[in-house]
């Protein structure tokens, strides 16, 4: 296969391509980063150790990773996106066999020294795939049966994997990211619609399949308040320290519902209650500002992207973002059941930031290749 | 094919649509959660507003109440009597160890007990309670709260302790409770609660779901010393529904009574046109209470090893040989499939040969030329390995399993057995082996593999006497509902009235096997009689003669009136000896207290609360 595809890619020097990183984005992700070590910082009770530091660390290792993806070529993406796919999946599929059990589910892979998440993976290489094919397929074959299904299957093959290990948020994030990607893309808004009606007949029919122990623990799911010392313990939890915080928060370091260990995972999963109980509601707006802000900014990317491949990058990172971002403090608040997700760039954990960043990284590249001239015709199937 | 350099204007485009209006979802998105939060932080702050700095909110979980098991008149047969406990909550009791030990120079605490709670306190969630002492006088609980303040995170309640009435008459049919064994995460919630009871056998297990309830929630404030400032916020647990049984407690007592005379059985007394069971029993019995109130690992062991096995429920979970008793389905599946004429003599000699083995009537010089009538009434078996040959074994399965065998019912009552009923894919699958022509004799006179517990009589008895495909119940619907009417069951008249006149000839034709169940004064009994051998020597000497372990199973089936059927009535009496002579007085017995409390045979009607 000759790499020609890339037709009119004029060499730019790293200098050029500096210049045209949107750094606005970069900026808002720190900051968002700063809030991310404050909290970590408060949780501990007033030290660094043992995780604001290092998520500092972290951060600014990212960021460096970050300037080097945007920096490398476009094709190098483009060329490996059905490859890392394919990987992913692989990876993904073997974890029920291959995998190491953690905290009742298997979701991580032993690769001697370190341990691979591939869910990870394939939060970056779904989109990837995504915007290669949409980037190859004609626009008027977008909105065929078959060329609908296929990224449809691409897309559910994944979303059953995690579901089985089980891992309902990841789960729940590859079928919103695809789904709408697919949106983006341009499959007839038809093809949503009926699927959502589809959903809504088909829900009290695999209702009534149901065993009775699955209906009681899908009911407890959606309705931990009838388990407040079990499902429902930590959101229960969660909201009394939410509310106890009040307007204006308790302030920096005095949240006493959180501190004195009535919230668990508060460094990881629940730390916007920690935030939103210590900052109040003016803090936690302030928060969820930063985080549509950085949203506005990545997708206006979008805008001025010359390419399918490009806008679909772009947006895939945004929707990453956001529904992390979603999901998480919905769940804290109580709107949806727990499902464990973090909260992208302040939650501690040093897979779930590199994922983020590694896909702003990637958003980055193709903004900054904005004006790059894809052949479609040439890319063949590979 | 075509060639198109650079990116589509209209894609371009409508990529950007899509994305303004995706962002508006978006928007929309941040839009409720930033409602949510002003809601919680906000509107609904100051519920959750601690009134001090230090205060902090606690969740503890309230048991509901269970329902009520009462026998078919209200007569209360398991509720609930007060207690006091003390409990202990160790996120509030900080040092769980010095506040045992200040508590037990209050109330009686031993050492040990108090490293077990210490134990329990540190594996499990901080906020659920410990029952620390259950059983308390008033005056200990007096005192402990008198004491309350140096003992944070004690707190005392009243517990709701099962109680049982007429245990000894209803115990197999109540059943009991007892403690979680382990409580699986998604399991209902109240079930980690200390303390809680569920049931473990009867209907206690059997109706548990709406027994058990749905426990309630509080919420309050305390302070840095766990001692409670207000309550924020109650959700009231729901009580369990009560149970109503179809038992008439007066008249299971009198079975009861009767029953004991024998050593070991169970007897079912049954309403045939609604399945109603009246009266249940299963000899030797237990009472509920001595395992409720908490049991002794003693006599729980005495019980479990007590040498007859009191604990089981003999009606529904004892499988005998049904032996003759078992012929009126061989008879029907011969007259339903044509093979037999309702007036056709086959001779009994008695033995009976098939592929040069021999079979042997009970009758050792044979019973002659028999009819239908004149072989149920002596219950003469030649007769019946003969049109059990001819009918096959494929359809006296399929009209046993019609009249109710090899099934349980939904009545209520947990763990019953399903006895059984062979057929060649059943051996096949079992031991590997093909069907014997000689197994469909002996299943034919309700030996060799056929098991049916008493219950399962009492259905096929209803179900000949009614034409209809009765359904057994325990436990009665709400007031209002119809009673239930059964279908019919896919058998001709003529057949039925020709096994009907067989079982009415058994009682009080001369020759009949069974005039023990004939009555002093009242309506004719029709049944039949059954003696199930437990091993073959039994056939060549007197039953008085052998051992009680080596005697036979002594069965009889009746319903009454003969004319009109009001009620079937079965007994089995382990190693009782025949069935005409032991299980058929029994079953008299029992019948003229059936009837005699049968409403719809006083002249007023309505229903005698007591007896």
């Amino acid at each position: 296969m000759h790499l020609s595809y890339l037709a009119g890619a004029e060499p730019r020097s790293i200098a050029e391509k500096l210049l045209r990183i949107n750094w606005a984005a970069l900026a808002l992700a720190a900051l968002i980063a700063v809030i991310g070590v404050a909290s970590l910082y408060s949780v501990a009770g007033g030290t660094f150790s043992p995780w604001a530091e290092r998520h500092a660390v972290r951060f600014v290792a990212c960021t460096a990773m970050v300037l080097v993806v945007a920096m490398l070529p476009l094709r190098l993406w483009l060329g490996i996106a059905y490859p890392a796919y394919f990987l992913a999946l692989g990876l993904l599929a073997l974890v029920p066999f291959a995998g190491v059990e953690a905290m009742g589910a298997r979701r991580w892979l032993d690769a001697g020294a370190a341990t691979i998440q591939p869910s990870e993976l394939m939060k970056v290489a779904l989109g990837l795939m995504l915007a290669r094919y949409y980037q190859w397929l004609p626009p008027e074959r977008i909105s065929r049966p078959l060329w609908v299904a296929l990224p449809l299957l691409a897309i559910a093959v994944p979303v059953a994997l995690t579901l089985k290990q089980p891992d309902l948020g990841t789960a729940a994030l590859f079928a919103i990211v695809g789904l709408a990607l697919m949106f983006l893309a341009g499959v007839s808004a038809y093809y949503f619609l009926a699927g959502g009606a589809l959903a809504v007949v088909a829900m009290p029919i695999v209702w009534n399949n149901l065993h009775g122990y699955q209906r009681r623990r899908i009911e407890i799911f959606l309705d931990p308040d009838q388990d407040p010392l079990g499902a429902g313990y930590h959101i229960a939890q969660s909201k009394i320290a939410l509310g106890s915080g009040g307007a204006s928060g308790k302030g920096f370091m005095q949240g006493t519902q959180s501190q004195l260990d009535f919230l668990p995972e508060k460094h990881t999963d629940f730390i916007f209650t920690m935030f939103a109980e210590e900052w109040g509601f003016v803090g936690g707006a302030v928060l969820l500002a930063l985080y549509a802000a950085l949203l506005v900014t990545i997708f206006r990317l979008t805008l001025t992207c010359g390419h399918q491949f490009g806008r679909i990058v772009i947006a895939s990172a945004g929707l990453v973002l956001f529904t992390y971002c979603f999901i998480n403090v919905a769940m804290v608040t109580g709107l949806i059941p727990v499902v464990g997700v973090p909260l992208p760039l302040v939650s501690y954990g040093g897979t779930a930031m590199a994922t983020m960043m590694f896909a702003l990284g990637l958003a980055l590249c193709a903004h900054v290749n904005r004006t790059e001239n894809i052949r479609r015709v040439d890319m063949g199937w590979v | 094919m075509f060639i198109r350099h650079g990116d589509d204007p209209r894609q371009r485009a409508d990529f950007s649509r899509r994305a303004f209006l995706l962002g508006a979802g978006q928007a929309a998105a941040f839009g409720v959660l930033g409602t949510r939060l002003f809601q919680l932080q906000v509107t609904e702050a100051t519920r959750y507003a601690p009134l001090a700095e230090v205060n902090r909110i606690s969740i503890q979980l309230l048991a509901p109440a269970r329902g009520h098991i009462t026998d078919r008149f209200g007569e209360l047969l398991a509720g609930n009597i007060e207690s006091y406990r003390a409990m202990l909550v160790p996120s509030l009791a900080r040092d769980v160890p010095e506040v045992l030990a200040r508590l037990a120079r209050i109330v009686p605490l031993p050492a040990d007990e108090q490293e077990r709670i210490v134990a329990r306190a540190r594996r499990q969630t901080p906020n659920l309670p410990i029952v620390v002492l259950g059983d308390l006088a008033w005056e200990q609980v007096a005192e402990i709260n008198l004491l309350a303040p140096q003992l944070p995170g004690i707190q005392t309640e009243v517990a709701g302790r099962r109680q049982y009435f007429r245990g000894h008459a209803v115990g197999h049919i109540v059943g009991y409770v007892g403690a979680v064994e382990r409580a699986a995460m998604d399991d209902d919630p109240v079930l980690r609660l200390p303390g809680l009871r569920i049931g473990k056998a009867g209907v206690e297990l059997g109706m548990e779901d709406v027994l058990r309830g749905k426990s309630g929630t509080v919420k309050y404030e305390v302070d840095a010393r766990g001692r409670i400032i207000r309550n924020l916020e109650q959700n009231e647990p729901q009580r369990g529904s009560d149970v109503v049984l179809t038992i008439d407690t007066v008249l299971q007592e009198k079975v009861i009574a009767r029953l004991k005379r024998e050593r070991q059985g169970a007897a079912v007394a049954m309403d045939v046109a609604t399945g109603e069971v009246v009266a249940m029993a299963s000899m030797p019995t237990f009472d509920p209470s001595e395992i409720a109130g908490g049991v002794t690992q003693d006599a729980w062991q005495r019980l479990q090893n007590a040498a007859h096995d009191p604990m089981l429920n003999r009606a529904v979970r004892g499988q005998y040989p049904p032996g003759s008793t078992f012929k009126m389905v061989t008879a029907l599946a011969a007259l339903e499939t044509d093979t037999v004429g309702l007036n056709e003599r086959i001779e009994c000699t008695g033995s009976y040969d098939l592929a040069g083995q021999s079979f042997r009537c009970w009758k050792r010089n044979g019973h002659g030329a028999c009819d239908m009538h004149r072989a149920l009434r002596e219950s003469c078996d030649c007769y019946f390995y003969e049109i059990a040959r001819r009918s096959g074994i494929d359809a006296i399965a399929t009209m046993a399993r019609r009249l109710g065998f090899a099934q349980t019912f939904q009545t209520g009552l947990s763990l019953q057995k399903s006895g059984l009923i062979p057929d060649p894919d059943w051996k096949l699958g079992r031991f590997g082996r093909s069907w014997l022509g000689g197994e469909t004799l002996l299943a034919a006179i309700g030996q060799g593999y056929v098991l049916a517990t008493p219950l399962q009589l009492a259905v096929m008895t209803a179900r000949i006497a009614t034409g209809r495909a009765v359904v057994p119940s325990l436990v009665r619907s709400g007031a209002g509902t119809p009673p239930p009417v059964f279908d019919p069951l896919s058998t001709r008249l003529a057949s039925l009235d020709a096994v009907r006149r067989g079982m009415i000839a058994v009682v009080n034709e001369d020759g009949g096997t069974g005039h023990n169940a004939q009555l002093d004064e009242g309506p004719q009994v029709a049944g039949k009689t059954g003696t199930s051998q437990i091993n073959r020597a039994s056939t060549d000497r007197r039953q008085a003669d052998l051992d009680w372990e080596e005697r036979d199973h002594a069965l009889f089936v009746g319903y009454a009136p003969a004319t009109r059927p009001r009620y079937a009535v079965v007994a089995v009496i382990e190693h009782g000896g025949g069935g005409g002579a032991t299980a058929a007085p029994v079953v008299r017995d029992i019948m003229k207290e059936v009837l005699a409390r049968d409403p719809s045979a006083r002249p007023s009607h309505p229903i005698a609360r007591t007896g």
